[in-house]
Order: C-alpha cells, then sequence, then structure tokens
C-alpha cells in the first residue's frame, strides 16, 4: 500500500516496553487479555497491503455498537492477533460473512448463549497460509489457525463492542471464543469438498462462518458401518439441553467427522448426501421429552410440528437434510466431532479474494 | 529518555452520535410501549409494570408488542409503529 495513502484511526504514544504495552492494552480493554503485537503504522501498513481495498471502505456496521468495521480497523486487529498479512484475506472474508444478515451478528454478539463464529477455510488459499486440519485441529499449535480465530475474536470485541457481560452477555461464554478456527481436511474427505456442497466451484478459496457452540466430541471405537457411526453422532447431536432445534427456521449442525469415520462411512456406499438424510431421520427427540427443558414453550416451530398431538412422536433438530452440514477435519483416531449451532443463525460462506 | 512506541487504536467509530433519548419530564398522560422478546415471565413483568405506570405516574396508556423471537431484533415495521404510537418504549428481557 502507498505510504501516501491516509491512515484515520487515532495513535497512542506508550513507552516501549511489553509490560507497558501491555498493560495500556488491557486497562483500555482493547485487548482478549493475552499479550498483544503492537499496532504500529509500518505493521498496519504491511497487513492492508496484501489486499486491493480502501483502508477507509467499511464492510458495514458491526454490532452491538453499531461500529463500522472498516479495512483499516480490521487489520488493526490482525496485526494485534498476530496474523501474518497473507492471513488477512481470509479474515476480511469472514467478517463480510458475518455481517451478511443471515448470520444474524447480533444475536451472535450479545446473546446469554455461549456462541462462538467458527470459521472454516477451504481450498487453495488454505494450504497456501499454511491452515492446519489434521491432528488437533481445533486445538493450538498452529500460526494461521491460532492468529486467524484470534483476530476475529478482536474484532468483534473492539469494532463491535461486544465485552463480556457488557454487549457480550454470554453467561458462561466458551474457550472456543479466544480463537475458533479450522480448515477441511480435503485430502481424506470421500466426497467433495463443503464449500463444493454448498455451491462454490473446487477453484474457490472460502470461509464458512457458523455461529458455533465448542466441539462436542463423538467417541465410537466399536462401530465399522455407517449406520453404527452416524447412530453415535445423532445421539451426541441430541441433548436436551442443546441450543439447536428450538428456532427451526435458522437451526443447524455441523458434523465434523474424522477421517477413518469418514472412511468407514463411505466404505458403506454412503455419499454426503446420505450422511445428511440418515442424521436428519436420526437426529430426534421426543415431543414427551423436548417438553422438560431446552426453550420449550418460547420456541419457534413451524405449523406442523406445533401441531404433533402424540407425546411419542420424534421430532428433528433441523427443518431438512441440507440443515446438517458435513466435513471432515482432524488427525487418525475413532472420533468425530459435532458442532451444534446457537439456532438462531445461518452459516454463510464468503470467496477469498486478494 | 524513555523510548516510546506508537500505536493505533483498534476501536471502530460510530456514526451515530446519541444512542440515549432524553428523558420525559412527567409520565402523565404518556402512552408507554414495551417490545417483549418473548422470553418466558416477560409478559407477566409487562403486565405488573402496565399497571403501576398506570396507577402511580398517571400513565394513559400501555401498548405491549413482541419480537419474532428473543434472539432476532425488533422488525423496522415495528419500530416505526412504536416510535409513531409511543412516547416512551422500554424494551426488556424476561429471562
Amino acid at each position: 500500500m502507498s505510504p501516501e495513502v491516509r491512515l484515520a484511526s487515532k495513535t497512542v504514544d506508550l513507552p516501549d516496553t511489553p509490560e507497558a504495552i501491555d498493560a495500556y492494552f488491557v486497562e483500555h480493554k482493547w485487548s482478549d487479555g493475552l499479550p498483544v503485537v503492537p499496532p504500529t503504522e509500518a505493521r498496519v501498513r504491511d497487513m492492508l497491503a496484501a489486499i486491493r481495498r480502501d483502508p477507509q471502505e467499511s464492510l458495514g456496521d458491526m454490532p452491538p455498537g453499531w461500529r463500522a468495521a472498516t479495512i483499516e480497523k480490521l487489520a488493526i486487529n490482525a496485526v494485534m492477533a498476530g496474523c501474518l498479512s497473507s492471513y488477512f484475506p481470509v479474515i476480511v472474508a469472514a467478517v463480510e460473512a458475518m455481517l451478511d444478515p443471515a448470520f444474524n451478528l447480533y444475536g451472535v454478539q450479545a446473546t446469554t448463549h455461549p456462541v462462538a463464529p467458527l470459521l472454516i477455510v477451504g481450498g487453495d488459499y488454505a494450504r497456501t497460509i499454511g491452515m492446519h486440519w489434521g491432528s488437533g485441529c481445533f486445538g493450538p499449535g498452529h500460526r494461521a489457525n491460532a492468529t486467524i480465530g484470534r483476530a476475529l475474536r478482536m474484532i468483534l470485541l473492539n469494532v463491535g463492542g461486544a465485552w463480556p457481560g457488557h454487549g457480550d452477555m454470554a453467561t458462561q461464554g466458551q474457550p472456543s471464543k479466544y480463537s475458533y478456527a479450522v480448515a477441511e481436511n480435503e485430502p481424506d474427505t470421500p466426497w467433495e469438498p463443503l464449500r463444493v456442497a454448498l455451491g462454490f466451484r473446487p477453484e474457490d478459496s472460502t470461509v464458512t462462518v457458523f455461529g458455533a457452540e465448542g466441539p462436542h466430541n463423538v467417541n465410537d471405537h466399536v462401530s465399522t458401518t455407517a449406520a453404527g457411526i452416524l447412530t453415535n453422532c445423532c445421539s451426541v447431536m441430541t441433548t436436551l439441553g442443546s441450543n439447536v432445534g428450538w428456532y427451526m427456521s435458522q437451526s443447524q449442525a455441523l458434523l465434523v467427522l474424522g477421517p477413518e469415520h469418514a472412511a468407514t462411512i463411505a466404505r458403506s456406499g454412503f455419499s454426503r448426501r446420505d450422511v445428511q438424510e440418515f442424521c436428519f431421520n436420526h437426529a430426534r427427540m421426543a415431543l414427551r421429552e423436548l417438553r422438560l427443558g431446552g426453550m420449550y414453550g418460547i420456541h419457534e416451530w413451524p405449523a406442523w410440528m406445533n401441531a404433533i398431538q402424540d407425546e411419542d412422536v420424534r421430532l428433528p433438530i433441523v427443518l431438512s437434510p441440507e440443515d446438517i452440514l458435513v466435513m471432515v477435519a482432524g488427525g487418525p483416531g475413532k472420533h468425530s466431532a459435532v458442532v451444534p449451532n446457537c439456532t438462531f443463525s445461518r452459516t454463510v460462506t464468503r470467496r477469498i479474494t486478494i | 529518555m524513555e523510548r516510546t512506541i506508537r500505536v493505533l487504536s483498534p476501536v471502530g467509530d460510530t456514526q451515530v452520535k446519541t444512542l440515549a433519548a432524553p428523558p420525559l419530564p412527567s409520565l402523565q398522560g404518556k402512552t408507554v410501549g414495551f417490545i417483549d422478546n418473548r422470553k418466558t415471565n416477560f409478559e407477566h413483568l409487562v403486565g405488573l409494570l402496565a399497571r403501576t405506570l398506570k396507577e402511580q405516574h398517571g400513565v394513559a396508556e400501555v401498548i405491549h408488542r413482541q419480537k419474532a423471537h428473543a434472539a432476532v431484533g425488533a422488525t423496522p415495521e415495528l419500530l416505526a409503529e412504536m416510535a409513531r404510537t409511543c412516547d416512551l418504549v422500554i424494551t426488556g428481557s424476561g429471562d
């Protein structure tokens, strides 16, 4: 980026020691509580150079503070989170996706539920920047995953203004609110990648945002068939205390299959669609049980579900098989994960552009 | 002399200068609106508050409207109706 391009953010001069810088950022609630990389003009300009966008262009007003999500502010927060400039196009695409009205970022930011946006990156660009999809993919150790997810949280805090207990009213929150980004394990996916299933081209690189709880483990060391593994998955998917299923028009669930489980399922002849159909038909709970908790009584169900009289009828957690998203991530082992959504946000995908 | 570093503020700017409406000097004869988030028990809270506002503060009318559900904002149509018909609107969460 040309040095003549004006940066609009206010500046502050601080003693140049890590202790003084972190103390200032923590005191002013400019950080997530962890040490930050100081966002100097030079570092911010390097970040901005990764993308051909006007720094003062706003992607929209970010709730709940309704502050302008300018490219410059995204770059400052990306620097603070420790991102390399090559990660910045992913962050911009992710913010564009989160500001899509379908994502309901206002609800995601302000709710008492512990929802955090999960970023799923797919395509060549994920490989280019070193996104990790193998062993421990939801955990620590990989800079791209760790800092891209952290940058999103910084943006939600500093641009959106969702401070815990003031703007972000999460009763308990969750560790995924520090950082929550993963890549799809495409080499071990027996079907088309998630982004292709969602309507994008194989050559596209994309970021998908999903308003998510943390991953709920599915342990199945026993099953040798698709039906066996998916029965375990559906058991984890279907819990009375889950948020999924109460506001049915927006409920979705994400099934993250470990590569070994995915291979076993594919050997049973299951397509991605078969996995979705199976889960749609088996991840169900009887009306008798649903009446006991969750958000029963203030739920938003379609008329046909509200009309059910038989207490033993088992009702779905989402309205269609397409609302169960399926992807593969992780390394060796007999584990998968169910990621419930918050019941009031739809997943959104955006192409990554430079 | 102490060495310094210049950093940029990460905080977003808002175009909206005033978010709080000016206070009403009196509730006498006014119309008060409630936007109900549909969470359990808010309807009971509205009933209690409406009675108190009328009996103790001279409020003329209370209008009670509901959002689609707790996790979405009020629609522009609902906000326009409340702005048109109410002197004061209270949004709330029964939870």
